[in-house]
């Protein structure tokens, strides 16, 4: 019996691949969201602001 | 935005917990391939990713029929959700289905009609975004992304019908006549439970990661609605 | 019955309306022209059609050049609607509007046929290969009728984007790779003197897309243009 080919090393790189992306995806999730979260704090203390002068 | 849903956090836990365990069956409780050895245990969440791409591209084309007829924005939130997810997972499995043919096949593309297919609907999805991306209006965008999403879903079909005869015809790798074979073998009990479990595990992953997607459009609208009040 | 009859005429106004624009100025005609001989005059440098290989070359020059022409007529067809606020003025005749999509699309089918009935003799007659023949000009027919069907839908979309010109292939491409994979393989089998049967299934496929597509587009086509 010759035994299994010795392919450790691609099933390595296939591993990477789909945590990395998987990962990077989530991460990219949560970049957007905080970027967002500030600027609706942000866009939100300029409306109060706004509110506050105008009346 | 209002806090985060309980069942959402619920589905976190339950998506992280899942996923530990399939991958826990790979390399665990899977046995070793015969022929292939370690580079089989890929196939496991290369087959899962592709499904989850498959299903982000239904589900966007689902959404877009019920954009179309009802034009809740919600829909369009979810056919964008469903693109950029299917885009992703697609993506692994691309790259992973080279990854597993090179050491079995020789070489890094087969021109494997399932492959090739995916890549061209990532291709079409990818041009889903570039037409939302050029559309400033966003109801246009919403529209034209829901009539676009069902066009590129109604492809798929032909298209991996069409390659699958061409593949027929020309066998591109010597000693495959079987142009659905990248790499086939048999399936022992174990491997097929992980097999399932896999793809019930990615499934899981596919809803939680759509449900934080949307709530990111969501959020997303109530800044652009602050923005049209501000500077009007 | 009556309703029918007036649909028909509608899309007969508008096509009669395109090809008399386009026969005024022949600018959409003549670059599609150019672009197509070009094309073909590069495939020559580019592929090296020697005698041996041509035969098996020819059907893929063909509807690569069909394919890339298309496109720049699409492109033009829907932008000059656009830009000249046709579009508005046909949406407010009293008329069906899927009578604007067959009518745009009979329109753009007749362009790209008057360019392949150039290009078919003149590739004839370059590489020294009967052409001019039943068959291949069936398979043209068919898929020339299923490009234009999903491209007109699309350019329709395009044209209002800002990306407006890169757009178009880059929508188009993709959803179209099955019908110029068999408009291809069939083209090519009859050039080489296949049998019916083994051409039979190709010809099926640009049926089948033929069918789905029109029905898609048109059944879509009012959410494009609504306001």
């Amino acid at each position: 019996m010759v035994g299994p080919a010795d392919t450790y090393s691609y099933m390595i790189a296939g591993y990477v691949v789909i945590f990395g992306v998987i990962l990077a995806y989530l991460g990219s999730l949560v970049v957007r969201w905080r970027s967002l979260q500030r600027e609706k704090t942000m866009l939100e203390q300029i409306e109060e602001k706004d509110m506050g002068t105008d009346h | 935005m209002e806090k985060k849903p309980v069942l959402l956090t619920v589905l976190d836990v339950l998506t992280a917990a899942v996923f530990i365990l399939a991958s826990g069956m790979v390399f665990l409780y899977a046995p070793m391939e015969a022929v292939m050895g370690w580079v089989q245990k890929v196939f496991y969440f290369h087959v899962s990713a592709g499904w989850v791409g498959m299903l982000g591209f239904l589900v966007a084309a689902v959404a877009g029929i019920a954009y179309l007829r009802s034009k809740h924005q919600k829909w369009d939130d979810v056919g964008v959700a469903g693109v950029e997810i299917g885009l992703i997972f697609m993506l692994i499995n691309i790259i992973t289905g080279a990854i597993w043919a090179r050491p079995i096949w020789n070489t890094w593309w087969t021109w494997d009609p399932r492959l090739t297919t995916a890549t061209i609907m990532e291709l079409v999805y990818a041009a889903y975004l570039m037409l939302r991306s050029g559309i400033d209006d966003s109801e246009k965008r919403a529209r034209f992304g829901a009539i676009y999403a069902i066009i590129g879903f109604a492809s798929v079909p032909l298209t991996f019908a069409s390659i699958r005869l061409f593949r027929t015809i020309h066998p591109v790798v010597i000693g495959s006549s079987d142009p659905s074979a990248v790499g086939a073998f048999d399936m022992s009990a174990r491997m097929s439970q992980t097999f399932f479990f896999s793809l019930f595990a990615f499934s899981i992953l596919f809803a939680d990661l759509l449900w934080h997607r949307i709530r990111l459009s969501k959020l997303e609208e109530q800044v652009d609605q602050l923005k049209m009040e501000l500077y009007q | 019955m009556a309703e029918f009859k007036s649909l028909l005429k509608a899309i007969q106004a508008v096509v009669w309306k395109d090809l008399i624009a386009e026969w005024r100025s022949r600018e959409m005609i003549s670059s599609m022209l150019v672009f197509a001989l070009l094309v073909i005059i590069i495939f020559n440098f580019a592929l090296e059609l020697s005698i041996a290989t041509r035969e098996n070359v020819t059907a893929g020059v063909l509807w690569v050049t069909f394919t890339f022409a298309g496109t720049l007529g699409l492109n033009r067809s829907m932008a000059v609607e656009k830009d000249r606020g046709c579009l508005d003025g046909l949406l407010l005749a009293p008329v069906d509007r899927s009578a604007i999509y067959f009518g745009k699309m009979t329109s753009n089918f007749f362009f790209i046929l008057f360019v392949a009935a150039i290009v078919l003799p003149v590739y004839s007659i370059l590489y020294n290969i009967n052409l001019i023949r039943f068959d291949l000009i069936l398979v043209i027919l068919l898929g020339a009728f299923g490009y234009v069907s999903i491209g007109t839908l699309l350019a329709s979309m395009a044209v209002q984007a800002r990306t407006r010109d890169i757009l178009l292939p880059v929508l188009l491409f993709p959803v179209v790779i099955p019908l110029v994979i068999a408009a291809v393989k069939a083209s090519a089998g009859y050039l080489q003197g296949f049998e019916a049967a083994e051409i039979q299934p190709w010809i099926n496929i640009i049926l089948v897309f033929d069918v789905i597509f029109t029905a898609i587009a048109f059944m879509v086509f009012d959410y494009v243009v609504e306001e």
